[in-house]
């Protein structure tokens, strides 16, 4: 068994990311009156579906060594995108947080992060297993 | 990058809120004041929020983008408001002026209430935040167990 697998990797980066999420969405939330303070996100789903895409259908091929190989499933240069995105929401001071869907936000961070952590708590129990039951 | 720095932000959410607090509850303790240490009518108060980066220190600075991201809220200014005094006819007021005329402090007490309880659900979103990080920061402990 590889203990550097898809599933490690792609689960501690899910954890990472949404941790940054979760700051992001505190940051927001505590200066939903800050005037001209502006609404930030952390996007990452897409970026770690393309790192985890380990059947490659997304794979782009290169004719030439020289050409640079796109979508190949690297963990090490998976950086999240924090972006500023507005609901439309833009108060008179120029304030565009917008609290329920913040709200909503981190109670599905919340949810996955949970998720995220069980799951990596099978694998290891798996691995375990398959550590201690060799005879 | 971490819990810890997100409960640091929700924490400063929940001063700022009580800082404004303490104002609204002074314009509204104060709202009939007319005599004060520096002299005539009280003179509400506003708070005046700012953001700033959460990370100070080199190091956490160095650690990039997020820096910038994400951001703290600190109570910048307490104004004392330069609204005039609403003036009221009652010449038998000891700070009546020679029309008998006492300025009292241009406090609307509804504004101030409706002012309140903004502050009060904001301070309970921040709570929430901050209940929310630590559930996530106490579910790290559970792995590999």
């Amino acid at each position: 068994m590889n203990v550097d697998d898809t599933t490690l990797r792609a689960l501690a980066a899910s954890l990472k990311f949404r941790q940054m999420r979760q700051e992001v969405i505190n940051s927001n939330i505590a200066n939903a009156e800050t005037p001209g303070y502006k609404s930030k996100s952390v996007e990452f789903e897409a970026a770690l579906a393309r790192a985890v895409d380990v059947d490659h259908d997304g794979v782009m091929t290169a004719e030439d060594e020289k050409h640079y190989k796109l979508h190949t499933g690297g963990f090490s240069s998976l950086e999240p995108e924090i972006v500023e995105s507005s609901n439309g929401v833009v108060s008179d001071d120029g304030n565009t947080v917008d609290m329920e869907n913040e709200m909503a936000s981190m109670a599905e961070n919340k949810v996955m992060y949970d998720a995220s952590v069980q799951l990596l708590n099978k694998k290891l129990a798996l691995m375990k297993y398959a550590i201690i039951n060799e005879k | 990058m971490d819990l810890l720095t997100s409960l640091k932000i929700s924490a400063s959410g929940l001063q700022a809120q009580k800082k404004r607090m303490e104002a609204i509850n002074s314009n509204i303790a104060n709202a009939q004041v007319t005599r004060t240490a520096e002299g005539g009518a009280y003179r509400p108060k506003e708070v005046v929020f700012g953001s700033e980066p959460a990370r100070d220190s080199f190091a956490e600075i160095l650690e990039g983008e997020m820096d910038e991201k994400a951001q703290t809220v600190h109570v910048t200014e307490v104004e004392s408001s330069n609204r005039p005094p609403v003036l009221k006819y009652e010449p038998n007021h000891p700070d009546a002026d020679e029309k008998g005329y006492v300025a009292y402090p241009d406090i609307n007490v509804m504004v101030e209430m409706a002012n309140m309880i903004s502050a009060s659900r904001s301070y309970e979103a921040n709570i929430t935040a901050l209940n929310t990080t630590k559930q996530m920061a106490m579910k790290d402990l559970e792995i590999g167990r």
